[in-house]
């Protein structure tokens, strides 16, 4: 017994350190009016200055909306590349999930810059190359800009999601797959009916990291849009930073930072729970 | 289904290792080692030097370099370096962790307000007795100057002589805003034959360009005073009408979509390459425009003032950017080194000669030569602020975050047609209440 708690010490320690201290601190924090120098005790009352601030709602509903989009998205094109790529392709097989993954290995601050870019200044080119108005003037309005941030999110994210779906469909027994086929399956209905059910845990671990990952964004937020046009892109992490460091309310900022804690922990452990519901255990 | 939650569990425990590694990447690079905090070690005195510069850097390190020298090493200097926007934040993160500068640069008097217990009053310093007139005003808390002023910088519109030539404008003709707005029209028609891709190459998507534009509109409301426009709890846009003639005009006649044209397209693409007649800028670009084409700001450069107050007087905002403070709660003899090497800095040969050669500052002190002053636009401007032809940075003093969080997005709107410019100037000016 006490070599357990010695081997789970410097785990325990870590998070503390890393984790619970600052937590607990942060909640503390949010009771005052800080301004990362000087602080009085205000109790409730960052909290209830939140419900009015219109642009922190905003910034929740756009992460809100973003996230539901992105999540579906990604997800959807993760199973989709890793379908294709688990077909019989030979060579071109590892090829492809190398390619696929790539972008996920360039940090997001380069990626948000490298696809502004192409949103402003390649998109503007096609535009007045062949006149399509779907082209022009990309990032500079609230709706292209939502897009803008989701198109590099799936991006970003899909190669590594592919991932997941391929270590997961390469654990199916081909005998189920087989039997299927034996009774007569098509291809559509053995996807759906077999594979689909036996996925179910790697949608769990899959929607997890998605939905964290697309509540959380910050760095492609920054270099992509950086909130703009008009702080119409402003995703709650920029929002917490921008009242932190450029307003220097940290009580009130850290306040935001609880109850976006508070809502993505809700989120993601509702999820958890409904998709760990329909795991089929063998 | 083992497997499942042990890599459910994994993922879940690479996130606090991921932070883990990120925290102690940016403490190691963002703070100094040990050896070099400010103190005193072994009779060898260290000051550290907080810039919020990133451009100057090597400058600083070489004045830093021969101060070590002529000390015979018995001080050193360090210099850390946070900019681009980000170093207010990184300076308070030193406070906060006690690791606190011997020497910082502030921007602003909010800035200077915030860390007013630490800094030493740098009256009985010798450079304050030659600060041009009114320019220790900005680093003013409760009539104790807390700063030195690092440099004076000013903006306006920054236009492009030859095209204005090859146009038949005569720069020096415009006296008016009716001037400028006729000058406009006339490049405006001319835009092909000039190879103009549009006259103006106004920033839309740079949240400092738009603070700076407010400036010229925000400084004749409070009086051309720094003090008075830190100390105004709001903000009436008694200039606003002018602010919203300007807006309309350059809006009509700019690159569009005027909210994608960011400073590098701006000024490093459009600006230099007379792509654009005019952009909203100030003389911090020289050195760019330097790297880019050497002869651009000899030979083509000029400031035009913006006609803020009423349709005739045209001022240039002008002011230091930056004030220079001494932190009094380190050891005494830190303190009285950053003193001594503040003083050298801005009075010895060396130092005054680093500050209009390799630094090319338009100096806060009196006691130079217009001529001393290398590009013939940053001479003007130092000319001018002796006369006392200028506007104040105001736009340095709004409340923490206002105009990133609110004129910015407020106006960004306006320029789209998103909303009107009465909702603007009601939207910012409540704002401006609440926050201050």
């Amino acid at each position: 017994m006490a070599y357990y708690w010695l081997f789970i010490l410097p785990s325990v320690l870590a998070v503390s350190i890393i984790i619970l201290i600052p937590l607990l601190l942060g909640i503390g924090t949010s009771l005052t009016n800080s301004d990362g120098y000087e602080a009085t005790f205000v109790g409730l009352g960052n909290y209830i200055d939140l419900l009015k601030d219109r642009q922190f709602l905003n910034s929740l509903w756009f992460t809100l909306r973003f996230s539901f989009v992105a999540v579906i998205l990604v997800n959807a094109i993760g199973l989709g590349l890793a379908l294709l790529v688990t077909q019989k392709l030979g060579k071109f097989s590892t090829l492809f999930r190398t390619i696929f993954f790539m972008p996920n290995l360039i940090g997001g601050i380069i990626l948000g810059f490298i696809w502004q870019f192409i949103f402003v200044r390649a998109f503007e080119g096609i535009a007045s190359a062949t006149g399509f108005s779907f082209f022009s003037a990309w990032l500079s309005d609230s709706t292209t800009g939502f897009w803008g941030m989701i198109i590099v999110f799936l991006w970003q994210m899909s190669g590594y999601i592919m991932i997941i779906y391929i270590s997961f469909l390469a654990n199916i027994p081909k005998e189920l797959i087989e039997a299927g086929y034996m009774d007569g399956a098509s291809n559509w209905r053995a996807f759906w009916s077999i594979k689909f059910p036996m996925l179910a845990p790697a949608f769990t671990i899959s929607l997890f990291l998605t939905l964290a990952n697309a509540f959380k964004i910050y760095d492609v937020n920054l270099a992509l849009t950086n909130g703009a046009p008009y702080g119409s892109t402003e995703m709650v992490a920029m929002n917490i930073y921008n009242t932190a460091f450029y307003q220097y309310q940290q009580g009130y900022a850290q306040s935001k930072a609880i109850v976006f804690l508070l809502l993505i922990a809700a989120i993601s452990l509702t999820q958890i729970m409904i998709t760990r519901r329909k795991e089929v255990d063998l | 289904m083992k497997i499942r939650s042990s890599i459910l569990w994994l993922s879940l425990l690479t996130v606090p290792t991921l932070l883990a590694g990120c925290g102690t990447g940016g403490s190691e690079s963002s703070s100094a080692p040990t050896d070099s905090d400010s103190g005193v070690e072994g009779g060898v005195v260290t000051i550290d030097f907080f810039n919020q510069k990133p451009e100057i850097t090597a400058q600083l390190e070489e004045l830093a370099a021969m101060y070590e020298e002529q000390s015979d090493g018995n001080t050193e200097v360090t210099i850390t370096t946070v900019g681009s926007g980000e170093g207010s934040a990184a300076l308070q993160a030193r406070f906060s962790s006690g690791e606190e500068p011997a020497m910082m640069m502030l921007g602003g008097l909010p800035e200077v307000e915030r860390y007013s217990d630490s800094l030493l009053d740098v009256t009985d310093l010798e450079v304050s007795d030659t600060i041009i007139d009114g320019m220790l005003e900005g680093g003013t808390i409760d009539d104790v100057p807390l700063g030195v002023p690092l440099n004076i910088e000013g903006f306006g519109w920054m236009y492009n002589r030859e095209i204005f030539e090859e146009a038949g404008i005569d720069p020096e003709a415009i006296k008016s805003y009716d001037d400028f707005a006729e000058a406009v029209d006339t490049l405006e028609s001319q835009k092909e034959a000039l190879g103009l891709e549009a006259v103006f190459g106004f920033s839309g998507g740079e949240n400092y360009i738009v603070n700076q534009f407010s400036a010229n509109f925000t400084s004749p409301e409070f009086n051309d005073s720094i003090i008075e426009s830190y100390e105004a709890t709001e903000l009436d846009w008694t200039y606003g009408d002018q602010m919203k003639k300007y807006t309309d005009l350059f809006n009509e006649h700019n690159v569009q979509p005027i909210l994608t044209v960011d400073y590098s397209r701006s000024v490093e693409e459009m600006f230099v390459n007379d792509k654009v007649a005019m952009v909203h800028q100030g003389i911090w670009i020289v050195p760019t425009l330097n790297d880019i084409d050497p002869a651009f700001a000899k030979e083509k450069l000029g400031l035009l003032p913006v006609y803020g107050e009423n349709d005739t007087e045209g001022k240039i905002i002008a002011g230091a950017p930056f004030y220079v403070g001494i932190n009094k709660n380190l050891d005494e003899a830190v303190v009285e080194e950053s003193k001594n090497f503040l003083d050298w800095m801005y009075l010895s040969d060396e130092g005054r000669e680093m500050i209009v050669g390799d630094l090319a500052f338009v100096p806060a002190q009196e006691g130079y030569e217009p001529s001393d002053i290398k590009d013939p636009v940053s001479s003007e401007l130092y000319q001018a602020l002796l006369d006392g032809e200028t506007g104040a940075m105001t736009h340095k003093q709004y409340p923490d975050g206002w105009f990133q969080q609110v004129l910015y997005p407020e106006y960004q709107k306006y320029l789209t047609g998103e909303q009107s410019w009465e909702d603007f100037e009601n939207n910012t000016a409540e704002a401006f209440k609440e926050m201050r």
